[in-house]
């Protein structure tokens, strides 16, 4: 009786089928990273790291929190091939990426140099941080924005929610940015890695360390990005 | 209907004022031609036009009050404005001439006012019920009804041939040319038109420039002189009073959307739409609370005007609660074919969000400034490389000349981050890069430039590895040897 009962709380109308409600990103289906994905993913650029992504990229339609030690370890970096790449692809019309609240100004030579193309690029720097909120749930939600970046030092679990549930119906990639200190707070987002830097041998430089805390369908722990 | 009767006599007066004139070829035996054949088959008595000429009617106002603020910015006084609206029900072509004068073609009104007489009387009769005194004449040219009507001679010249004679009489200062020009008549000894326009036209062009020779000719109609009617201002404007008072922004909200689809419907009527409107909330006393909704484009759709709105809306604090609103539009512009939407009269939820709603949304609540793009500027100093950029190339179609813009700037080869300061930062002597232990990852490269404009640099810069893990980009000052952070590769 009570499967029934979900069931039909399942299918809002007559006409969805079983393969429409699976391929609705607000279902989480639990896979391993090789099976094929229900959405586009979008390739890291690097091979490692895709690797461990289910689908073998940075998933979109969701939200992705980097937690970072410090400014300056390529957090950005991560993302840049998927954004210049999705430009790149847009059939009919560029898709927008909105940066929101970045820390600095960022610097236009340097975006251009890697590929983004900038006159589809939003820099939005609000005086809140619920206006940072409020902005990226609108980008999320349009439609118009294939990513945004939003960067924040400290937000509650509602709003995270709120940011998911906006990147899922617009169709957009989330990426939050926030500090390191947040690593044990619990969060909605679909994939969350940690950024910090390793202390490794003394003589080498230290290289900045990715851990996947949370992988939908993925296995978590680290990734060595400078593996071939 | 005596017109081709008198053409060659008239023609011959016209000519005989200026000998002068044999140099200019239209004054010379070609007009006595021309219009003789086209005349001479057509029976004497046919009601023939001969000449498509217009006819204008001048009014003056005498005792118009012009603002001496408007006087000098050289447009017309606001009241001329009012009476150009009246005038307008007599005839489309209404020009307005500073200082306090109306100019009407009423030649093509003549059909629906059945003869000029009438038309006449009934202008006339307009400005007696206005309670305005006013001067009016009517010639064939517009500088003649005009001169005619500023001395008061309530002139009604029918030909263009006559025009030469009928002006002989008026003083030369009707033609209200500057004073130093007037002067000059005077002390040649002239102070009627007919002295003027007997004088050889070389002489009088030299000795009073150009411009008066040109105005002598388009006066006796030997040179046209069009206008351009005058368009009146059309603003949407209307108010309206609540039955209650209103103190929640939500719920003024949705008081204000009649008012807004009676301004979206106005704007569809006139195929225009606006990039401003202003939103005027009244109180019970105290002044109005003024919201001003900027858009990031030309629109008439309401419901982009009402997202715009209800953020503005959000944002605003009531001093008092609100009795009264009035919704008046900025200036109406033309709408471009592509922001029409089929269905966009279907009202709220049809089609998708846009880019511009967007952006217009976000500016709406965060303020203009907050919302931009940014560009990369061929320089070689990394801090005059970039801009910030207000106008967005919203526009779907404006895209891909941007694209080709930006891929044809040479971009270093040398790697940029991401994160630039504003000002670079001072590194400490204790904090130097060698003492830092810090690991050179790339450089050095050398930026000199920019003496020509005062903000010259010269500095080596570099790629280091610091301690945690971060990526920086810093120089060294080649004149003084300090070391400053510039950015940081995020």
């Amino acid at each position: 009786m009570a499967c029934f009962g979900a069931a039909k709380m399942w299918m809002p109308r007559e006409s969805s089928s079983l393969a429409d409600l699976l391929a609705d990103a607000r279902v989480w289906k639990l896979k391993d990273a090789s099976a094929a994905p229900s959405r586009p993913v979008w390739s890291t650029g690097n091979s490692a790291l895709d690797a461990r992504l289910p689908g073998g990229g940075w998933p979109t339609a969701s939200l992705v929190e980097v937690l970072i030690g410090a400014t300056g370890l390529g957090e950005v970096q991560l993302f840049l091939p998927a954004l210049v790449e999705c430009q790149r692809k847009a059939d009919v019309e560029i898709p927008w990426l909105v940066w929101i609240a970045p820390p600095y100004e960022p610097y236009a030579p340097a975006l251009a140099q890697q590929g983004i193309d900038l006159a589809r690029l939003l820099v939005v720097q609000p005086a809140t941080a619920t206006e940072a909120l409020w902005a990226a749930e609108q980008a999320l939600g349009s439609g118009v924005c294939a990513a945004v970046l939003l960067w924040l030092k400290g937000t509650d679990d509602r709003w995270l929610r709120r940011l998911k549930l906006a990147a899922e119906a617009g169709r957009a990639l989330g990426v939050l940015f926030r500090p390191e200190r947040h690593r044990f707070e619990s969060s909605p987002a679909s994939l969350r890695l940690a950024l910090t830097s390793a202390q490794s041998g003394a003589q080498t430089a230290p290289q900045p360390r990715l851990e996947l805390l949370k992988v939908q369908g993925g296995r978590p722990g680290f990734v060595d990005l400078a593996a071939p | 209907m005596f017109a081709v009767a008198e053409v060659p006599p008239a023609l011959a007066a016209a000519a005989a004022p200026t000998p002068a004139a044999a140099p200019v070829p239209a004054a010379a035996p070609v007009p006595a031609a021309a219009p003789v054949p086209a005349a001479a088959p057509v029976p004497a008595a046919a009601p023939v036009p001969t000449r498509r000429t217009r006819l204008w009617y001048a009014v003056v106002f005498p005792h118009l009050l012009v603002p001496p603020s408007t006087a000098a910015a050289g447009a017309p006084p606001p009241g001329l404005e009012v009476l150009c609206l009246h005038a307008q029900s007599f005839t489309s072509c209404v020009s307005i001439e500073p200082p306090n004068a109306l100019l009407l073609e009423v030649k093509g009104s003549l059909r629906l006012f059945e003869s000029l007489e009438h038309l006449h009387g009934l202008l006339d009769a307009r400005w007696q019920s206005l309670g305005i005194t006013t001067h009016s004449a009517i010639a064939p040219s517009t500088l003649a009804a005009l001169w005619c009507a500023r001395v008061g001679f309530s002139a009604c010249i029918h030909e263009p041939t006559l025009l030469a004679s009928r002006l002989a009489s008026l003083p030369v200062a009707c033609t209200v040319w500057d004073a130093e020009r007037l002067r000059s008549l005077r002390s040649m000894g002239i102070t009627r038109l007919g002295e003027l326009l007997r004088l050889p036209r070389a002489g009088l062009a030299r000795r009073l420039g150009v411009a008066a020779v040109r105005d002598l000719d388009i006066a006796t109609g030997r040179e046209a002189e069009p206008r351009r009617a005058f368009v009146a201002r059309q603003r949407f404007r209307e108010r309206m009073d609540f039955e209650a008072e209103i103190e929640n922004v939500a719920y003024l909200e949705r008081a204000c959307e009649p008012v807004l689809g009676r301004c979206a419907r106005f704007l569809r009527e006139r195929q225009a739409g606006v990039q401003a409107l202003q939103l005027r909330l009244r109180h019970r006393d105290g002044p109005a609370t003024l919201v001003r909704l900027g858009l990031a484009g030309i629109t008439g759709e309401q419901r982009r005007l009402a997202d715009v709105l209800g953020e503005r809306l959000a944002r605003v604090e009531l001093p008092a609660p609100v009795r009264a609103l009035e919704l008046v539009s900025g200036r109406l512009q033309p709408l471009s074919a592509a922001s029409l939407d089929v269905f966009g009269a279907c009202g709220r939820g049809a089609g998708p969000d846009t880019a511009q709603r967007l952006v217009e949304r976000l500016r709406a609540r965060l303020g203009e400034s907050a919302v931009y793009g940014v560009a990369a500027i061929p320089d070689h100093r990394p801090e005059a490389a970039w801009r910030r950029v207000q106008e967005l190339l919203l526009d779907p179609d404006g895209a891909p000349l941007a694209n080709a813009a930006a891929a044809a700037v040479p971009w270093d080869p040398m790697p940029r981050p991401l994160w630039l300061f504003d000002m670079p930062v001072l590194l400490a002597d204790a904090k130097s890069p060698q003492r830092q232990g810090w690991v050179l990852e790339h450089g050095p490269e050398r930026i000199e430039s920019g003496w020509w404009d005062g903000k010259g640099v010269a500095r080596d810069y570099y790629c280091v590895r610091e301690g945690h893990g971060g990526k920086l980009w810093i120089f060294q000052e080649r004149r003084t040897k300090s070391w400053y952070l510039h950015g940081v590769f995020a």
